[in-house]
């Protein structure tokens, strides 16, 4: 069975996740810096999600067609919601096409650095929020 | 050995090898039936004596050349790509000949996307994996030994508009013969050998190095090591030699393979970005980068450095671990200099036309470059800027 109930459910999850992100300067400064519009793709439930860190601020929106992404990544809801714990093999994922990536390679790159303290951030997100039942540390 | 969570090995180019190979195609063509055959070359190559014999070899047999794009420069763009594209689906080529060295077989591997797959390469295939189905059958005959595009699932295609090397990684780009022709490889100079050969020695050393080494990579690439050790001197010394001459053509085929699946390092990250932003050429930037890049991972690979130490002959009788792997890197200099004897190759980047005042905007480029995520140690501002100032 998949890891989220339904769309509805991982907007919710991964969406709150990337608005409390982008309230967290650590991270949205160096996102803002990259100038980046990154759409999200995921399956199992279906969704996608668009950062647009192309203005002052980091901003999140769902199912949004408007927004013309620098980059965008393919994945199951699982794989990232095993990301965002530091739990993926990244080069194994893209070598087995768990992840895709559509875009400069360079562009993906500076993602990388800016969103290493996310990855302590995730864990506690979904104890703080109510959504203790996904965490996988438990 | 320790082995890592998840490897995969997948080496589906049929890789066939003789001296004079290339004037005579006809069964594997058959066996690919390829039959509308559009030739991707430069215009060196186009003079050679070879290149003429290759072309009629191929008409005696059942299929045929219907056309031939020649027009690739040295660091081919996108737009040599569609122009090419645009003559092959012209001339309903059902197949794609490359013959050249890796800017040429780049460019093919991007003209057989753009005529195989409905969409835009640039937007819609750009990234890892993107690519929905097979590709027209891919033939390559190399003229250099160094690049391992032949057997290789990347293409990087400049976007000439935007002044960025776009990477195409993808299992369809894998070319499906690579015919390996010693003879083929003759003219070239001494100094294209070296640098070449150095470019394939860089994918053998940073594809064992790298986090994505397995035992069937770590087999290719130390294979590929000793080829090369044995030969890039013999062949700079005397290009007539064909035995030579094989040995570094499968070594680099060999080197080609194994990176193909554990990738390379920040070796080749810092070698893109000097590419890029100061027009080293490829294999020379390698050349000159692939000890700083070795000291680089020193510390995150003592034991396999210490495994190269070996394979360059040094005994290392009551030297620590560290000490044999810093003899390693020791060997792969002394052979720079041997080289810059024998086919006058630099040794410094300030002898490429690099400035000083370049060095901290390559080293920020190298961070973004896709090879850092392989690297065996995090690719970070400071060290790099560091090695690049040492290899100054
Ligand atoms: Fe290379």
């Amino acid at each position: 069975m998949a890891v989220f109930e339904n769309a509805e459910v991982l907007e919710k999850i991964l969406g709150g996740f990337f608005r409390l992100l982008s309230g967290t300067p650590e991270v949205a400064d160096k996102l803002i810096k990259a100038k980046l519009i990154i759409k999200f793709h995921y399956t199992e439930p279906d969704l996608t999600l668009t950062v647009d860190c192309s203005g002052d601020k980091v901003e999140i929106s769902a199912n949004d067609d408007t927004k013309k992404p620098t980059v965008e990544m393919f994945m199951k809801a699982e794989i990232a919601h095993k990301f965002w714990y530091g739990k993926v093999n990244l080069t194994a994922a893209l070598a087995r096409r768990q992840m895709t990536a559509k875009g400069p390679i360079p562009k993906i790159m500076a993602l990388l650095p800016a969103i290493k303290p996310a990855y302590a951030i995730y864990p506690k997100y979904l104890d703080d929020n109510g959504f203790e039942k996904y965490n996988i540390h438990k | 050995m320790q082995l890592t969570d998840f490897f995969q090995f997948h080496a589906p180019t049929k890789i066939v090898y003789g001296p004079g190979l290339a004037r005579d195609l006809e069964a594997e063509l058959n066996d690919l039936k390829a039959r509308r055959i559009f030739v991707i070359t430069d215009n060196h190559v186009q003079q050679m004596d070879f290149y003429q014999e290759t072309i009629d070899g191929i008409n005696r047999t059942g299929a045929q050349v219907v056309g031939v794009f020649s027009d690739v420069p040295a660091n081919s763009g996108l737009k040599t790509v569609k122009q090419g594209a645009t003559l092959g689906s012209e001339l309903e080529a059902d197949s794609i000949l490359a013959i050249g060295g890796g800017s040429v077989i780049d460019t093919a591997k991007g003209v057989n996307a753009e005529m195989s797959l409905a969409g835009d390469l640039m937007t819609d295939f750009c990234g890892t994996h993107t690519m929905p189905h097979p590709l027209n059958p891919l033939i390559v005959i190399p003229t250099t030994a160094g690049t391992g595009s032949e057997v290789t699932l990347v293409a990087v295609i400049m976007n000439e508009e935007e002044k960025t090397k776009m990477a195409f990684v993808d299992r369809y780009l894998v070319p499906n013969l690579a015919v390996l022709d010693p003879e083929v490889t003759l003219s070239m100079p001494p100094y294209l050998t070296a640098s070449t050969g150095m470019d394939a020695m860089a994918h053998a050393v940073e594809a064992y190095l790298g986090v994505d080494a397995s035992p069937y990579s770590d087999a290719l690439a130390l294979q590929a090591m000793v080829m090369i050790r044995d030969n890039i001197v013999k062949a700079c010394q005397d290009g007539q030699n064909i035995e030579a001459r094989g040995n570094m053509l499968v070594a680099s085929n060999l080197a080609g393979v194994a990176f193909s699946h554990s990738m390379v390092g920040v070796g080749h990250g810092m070698a893109h970005s000097c590419g890029g932003l100061c027009g080293v050429p490829h294999g020379v930037a390698n050349h000159i980068l692939l000890p700083y890049a070795m000291r680089y991972n020193l510390n995150a690979c003592e034991d396999r450095l210490g495994v190269l130490a070996r394979l360059f002959f040094i005994k290392g009788t009551g030297l620590t671990g560290r000490e044999l792997a810093e003899k390693a890197i020791d060997a792969v200099f002394e052979l720079q200099r041997e080289l810059a004897r024998g086919a006058g190759m630099p040794v410094r980047l300030s002898q490429v036309g690099v400035k000083e005042k370049d060095l901290p905007e390559i080293a920020t480029a190298t961070l973004s470059d896709g090879t850092c995520i392989y690297n065996p140690r995090e690719v970070v501002y400071e060290e790099v800027l560091q090695s690049l100032k040492e290899a100054f």
